[in-house]
């Protein structure tokens, strides 16, 4: 399954952390369209550049797909960032 | 009788071990975690590692405190990842290459087939690195693995 939602985590130096919920299925529900007008330019572009166009479009599907559960954190007592995909 | 145990029993029988040392491998092997990779591979169902697990510790001295990256990537996305090696334009895997063997590396790039790149990822499973590495001021440790 595509990633629904990413959880941004950002902490200060006081400690104060702040968690953002970005509801990436918005994200998803507005570049579809987006998506189907540009496609054309898009498939021409890779033709051009001699790309399989399908063979890619698969390829950045899977990588979409397999986005869930990736998980990134850096933490500092400055400072500290984390995001998560679920 | 694991796999193990079996060639304890057999360096016994033919003489390469007297009867102490095997009693002390086999008590070794016993010790092991019931969970540890060795016992998982001999009853035959390995189970494949999800994630690749990156993490590493940096402390510096005079500094505030340690820095610590802790990075989580599905294997899945590894999978997918170096299925974006196919979708080099034939010119640019060309150029990569010459540029390839211009640093004296006998590896040529188009020789690459999603076949290879899948035992690639499977053998990841086995992976674990493990750097621990002391400077004047700062202490910094990495560590790779599958989990």
């Amino acid at each position: 399954m595509i990633p629904f939602v990413a959880v941004v985590s950002l902490r200060g130096r006081k400690s104060r952390t702040l968690r953002i919920w970005v509801p990436l299925i918005l994200l998803w529900l507005f570049l579809v369209p987006l998506g189907v007008l540009l496609s054309p330019l898009v498939f021409i572009v890779f033709l051009a550049c001699r790309v399989n166009p399908f063979r890619a479009f698969s390829v950045g599907w899977q990588i979409l797909y397999a986005l869930n559960d990736t998980e990134f954190e850096i933490d500092h007592p400055s400072a500290g960032v984390s995001i998560c995909v679920f | 009788m694991n796999e193990h145990r079996r060639q304890i029993l057999q360096m016994l029988s033919e003489g390469k071990i007297s009867a102490d040392e095997a009693e002390r491998l086999i008590a070794a092997l016993e010790e092991r975690p019931a969970g540890s990779s060795e016992n998982v591979s001999d009853s035959g169902a390995k189970a494949r590692p999800k994630y690749l697990r990156v993490q590493v510790d940096s402390e510096d001295d005079g500094h505030e405190g340690p820095t610590k990256v802790n990075v989580r990537v599905p294997m899945q996305l590894l999978r997918a990842g170096v299925k974006l090696a196919g979708l080099i334009p034939p010119q640019a895997l060309h150029r990569a290459n010459v540029a390839i063997h211009e640093k004296g590396i006998p590896f040529d790039l188009s020789q690459i087939k999603p076949e290879n790149l899948e035992e690639l990822i499977d053998q990841l499973s086995d992976l674990s690195v493990d750097v621990d590495q002391k400077d004047h001021a700062t202490k910094v440790k990495v560590k790779v693995f599958c989990e």
